[in-house]
């Protein structure tokens, strides 16, 4: 890359609330903090299945997002424009302010005065300013909401308004004319991978100087069909069957364990993560207070995996992600990953063949040599939403965390023993690792802010 | 070669295979005797009963052949995902790449507005029916299944991306994969988009009072707006020394991308055509290619009475006076609009044009006389219309895509021309 990119603003939505505080909360707590009773009324979901979620409340939108506003909007574009504005007011940008009464972290930075140009504060940053979301479903309440009218009503009776809002691209575009982005705006569909190409999309287009700054991130909502959907293939961590073949405690036992011997599925989230992404010169001069620096981004496929599950191409997949640690400089003389990669954040949620995968994929990339501290935050803040990305941030920005939520019995197949919570120096560079049902799979590499 | 122009980038990029399944046909020969016939796609379809819908007409791809029906069967792809899966062979057998063989690290940079939602329907339909569903049929549904049936089918391992920037996708899909093959983050891309009729976009479309009765009209003073189409569309981009040195013969050379946002609605484009010029822009400075060198325009075109003006103004704004006289063609005229699959469809038929040296006419009436027909003052472009126009010495070539929620992205492509030729 030509162009140092740092992640200078982050703003998060998620069951743990509407500030990054309670997202590092919640991670330094090692709780699904904010996990709660699906709606199971319409019968799709099985019978022992899943039934707990980790659902955004929606009374603290408002602080983000005026009333008047979000009634045009689908909850994913809701969440989104909130999590951005969170991002934009935590970078110090000028104009895009949210309504009044606003909660959560103050600026970081000084705003900059505005007043020697005549535009709106945030017109002087329109073209330069980019907006790449992930999101792994769109808005799929509206889009149901939209099948409902059109397969029980009638295809004259849909409606207009949720027709606009079933995109896959609503929340970007919200998000464009909020915070009056006139850059590209580009929507990734990546499932678990899409949220960390939209980071390296962004970065791309930062450090190539076609745009100053991007907002990017990732948003999902979780309806009671689409979580019963989830819980019939079987993708959902449920209370488990003891030895006798009982069911386990109603919800107590219904857990994520990422790398868990007992694991047998996620916890699904719903929210959003928006950061801003500006190259370095550019936030210096405005006297950003940067929370890590994007160092570098990487994809690849296995192609042995089915449509929703992982496969077992960790030869594969360690050799892309050993050539992105080598693009960027980042393998030492043995060709295994640095030691300045001292943490990785991994993406492991509790799926069975997810996990083994993630596990395989860095042993492997590590040559077997002992894995830098793992951190495995999806236990605590679900898979989907947002809360992944929010917590690679925080681990690059050098936040405390606990240990790791649902992690009790290695599973000697794995071979990984996720953070137990101890104390851990600053870092200097964290892997981000993100492999996804379906086979695609990203990483970032996060450094210090220095 | 490239001689004139200054260099827009680190490698040159070349498109060294297309594949193509639309309305008029499965497969690329069919599409361009279609095109430079004059002939459209749009017509009345079977796909599902429109009978209750507002309007009822569509280019729906018609039956596969018998060999493709058997490759691909239904059973185990959805309809998006079969013609992705079409055309990217196709494409592969042209750029003369052997699968698996060549293509073990390509990556797929794909696009797709509704992915597997025909059969998505098809589940809720089972449940508001409380009949039996079949679960399998969700597993695919989701918007990155083309891409990933395609990275699936070849056992590449390169990055997959599905960009789904409603109908801006194609062309972002596209400007993805060049800067990845120009940077070096992959030697090989496959690239383009997939999209088939379902009633969410149908009837979503219509509520919008977005779709013509009759089939879609651009830049003509009757148009009432777009006709929707379904399809897929592949092309092989690979670096120029790469392709040369297998002994390929590139068909064109993509040589800049460029993208913005309008960030002003939700569904109607900025009236000024502000957002799409900065697009075409930035795709002009990419590829290093002045205003003044562009020889035709493929236009996002859709015939909606607000889309076609501020295209209109965009052009203009790039392009000053001489903007009424560059030839330019409408695409969705013939296949309708293929949504999330338009910009990679028509970029490739821009590669088609400059390779056969000649832009096919814009499907519809050329005398102006008849109902709608008229050219429209308010939108004073050089539409080809009546037969193709023959543009032998044609050397770029632009191609724009304007979509729902302001999305813009523009294409530069150039001719090929070996050396010494």
């Amino acid at each position: 890359m030509s162009r140092e990119v740092l992640v200078t603003g982050f703003g998060t939505v998620g069951a743990y609330g509407y500030a990054c505080e309670s997202l590092a909360a919640a991670l330094e707590l090692a709780a699904p903090v904010g996990a709660r009773e699906v709606d199971r009324s319409a019968g799709r979901h099985r019978a022992r299945g899943a039934r707990r979620a980790l659902l955004a409340p929606l009374s603290g939108l408002t602080a983000w997002l005026p009333p008047l506003e979000a009634r045009r909007m689908s909850l994913p574009s809701r969440f989104s424009v909130a999590a951005a504005r969170m991002a934009w007011c935590r970078a110090g940008l000028p104009g895009c302010r949210p309504a009044a009464g606003r909660e959560g972290l103050p600026p970081a930075a000084p705003v900059r005065d505005a007043r020697a140009d005549p535009r709106h504060p945030a017109e002087q940053t329109a073209e330069e300013t980019a907006v790449v979301m992930a999101t792994a479903f769109g808005p799929c309440s509206f889009a149901e909401a939209l099948l409902r009218q059109i397969l029980g009503e009638g295809p004259e009776s849909a409606s207009p308004y949720l027709f606009t809002e079933s995109v896959a691209n609503a929340a970007a575009a919200q998000i464009a004319i909020a915070c009056r982005a006139r850059g590209p705006s580009i929507t990734i569909c990546q499932r678990e991978a899409g949220a960390l190409q939209a980071v390296g999309c962004g970065a791309a287009e930062v450090a190539s100087g076609r745009v100053v700054r991007a907002l990017v991130g990732t948003v999902d909502e979780l309806p009671p069909l689409h979580h019963a959907l989830l819980d019939r293939f079987g993708a959902l961590a449920r209370p488990r069957a003891e030895p006798s073949g009982a069911a386990g405690p109603p919800g107590g036992e219904e857990a994520a364990r990422p790398f868990d011997r007992r694991r047998n599925g996620i916890l699904a989230a719903e929210g959003a993560t928006v950061l801003v992404l500006e190259e370095a010169e550019a936030a210096r001069r405005r006297g950003a207070r940067p929370l890590c620096r994007v160092l570098a981004w990487g994809s690849a496929f296995d192609p042995s995996a089915p449509p929703a599950g992982w496969g077992r191409g960790h030869a594969v997949l360690s050799r892309a992600l050993l050539g992105m640690l080598a693009r960027a400089g980042l393998l030492d003389w043995e060709g295994a990953p640095a030691a300045r990669i001292d943490r990785i954040v991994s993406g492991a949620s509790g799926s069975r063949s997810g996990d083994r995968l993630e596990a395989h994929t860095l042993r492997t990339a590590w040559n077997d040599r002992p894995l830098p501290p793992v951190l495995a935050p999806k236990g605590a803040v679900g898979e989907y939403g947002g809360g992944f990305l929010g917590a690679a941030v925080l681990a690059a920005a050098g936040a405390p965390f606990g240990p790791t939520c649902g992690f009790a019995e290695p599973d000697p197949e794995l071979g990984v023993v996720p953070h137990d919570g101890s104390a851990l120096a600053p870092p200097a560079a964290v892997l981000v690792s993100s492999l996804a049902a379906g086979g695609a799979a990203s990483w970032l590499v996060l450094g210090a802010a220095g | 070669m490239r001689a004139g122009f200054a260099a827009g980038a680190d490698r040159r990029v070349v498109v060294s295979g297309v594949g193509a399944v639309s309305g008029l046909g499965w497969g690329i020969e069919p599409l361009w005797q279609g095109l430079a016939s004059g002939r459209s796609a749009i017509r009345p379809f079977q796909r599902f009963d429109h009978s209750a819908h507002r309007t009822h007409l569509a280019a729906e791809v018609p039956a596969p052949p018998f060999e493709l029906e058997r490759r691909f069967p239904g059973r185990q792809q959805t309809l998006a995902g079969r013609f992705a899966l079409a055309a990217v062979d196709e494409a592969l057998a042209e750029a003369g790449l052997c699968v698996p063989r060549d293509v073990a690290e390509a990556a797929v940079f794909f696009s797709s507005s509704t992915g597997g939602m025909w059969e998505s329907e098809a589940f809720l339909a089972d449940v508001l029916a409380g009949r039996r569903q079949r679960l399998h049929a969700m597993a695919a549904q989701q918007l990155n299944c083309p891409g990933d049936a395609i990275a699936r089918h070849l056992g590449a391992s390169g990055a997959v991306q599905t960009i789904s920037s409603a109908c801006a996708s194609g062309a972002l899909a596209l400007g993805a994969a060049l800067r990845a093959v120009r940077s070096g983050a992959a030697e090989l891309a496959i690239a383009g988009g997939s999209d088939s009729l379902c009633q969410l976009t149908y009837a979503g479309f219509n509520a919008l009072r977005a779709v013509d009765e009759a089939p879609c009209r651009p830049f003509r003073a009757g148009r009432a707006g777009m006709s929707i189409g379904e399809g897929a569309a592949a092309l092989v981009l690979e670096p120029l020394e790469r392709a040369l040195a297998r002994g390929a013969v590139p068909l064109a050379e993509l040589a800049g991308a460029g993208a913005s946002c309008d960030a002003h609605h939700m569904t109607a484009p900025e009236p000024s055509g502000a957002g799409a010029a900065t697009a075409i822009e930035a795709a002009l400075s990419d590829a290093g290619v002045p205003p003044e060198a562009i020889d035709f325009i493929n236009s996002h075109g859709t015939g909606t009475p607000l889309n076609d003006l501020a295209e209109w103004r965009a052009l203009e704004r790039v392009f000053g006076e001489r903007a009424r006289r560059i030839p330019l063609t409408a695409t969705k005229a013939a296949l309708g609009h293929l949504l999330g699959c338009s910009g990679a469809i028509e970029a490739l038929v821009t590669v088609l044009c400059l390779q056969r040296g000649e832009l096919h006419p814009v499907p519809g009436p050329d005398d102006g006389d008849a109902a709608g027909a008229a050219l429209d003052s308010e939108v004073p472009v050089a539409l080809v219309v009546g037969r193709p126009l023959a543009l032998p010495e044609a050397r770029a070539a632009l191609s724009a895509s304007l979509a729902f929620g302001g999305s813009n992205a523009a294409l530069v492509f150039l001719r090929w021309e070996a050396a010494g030729a």
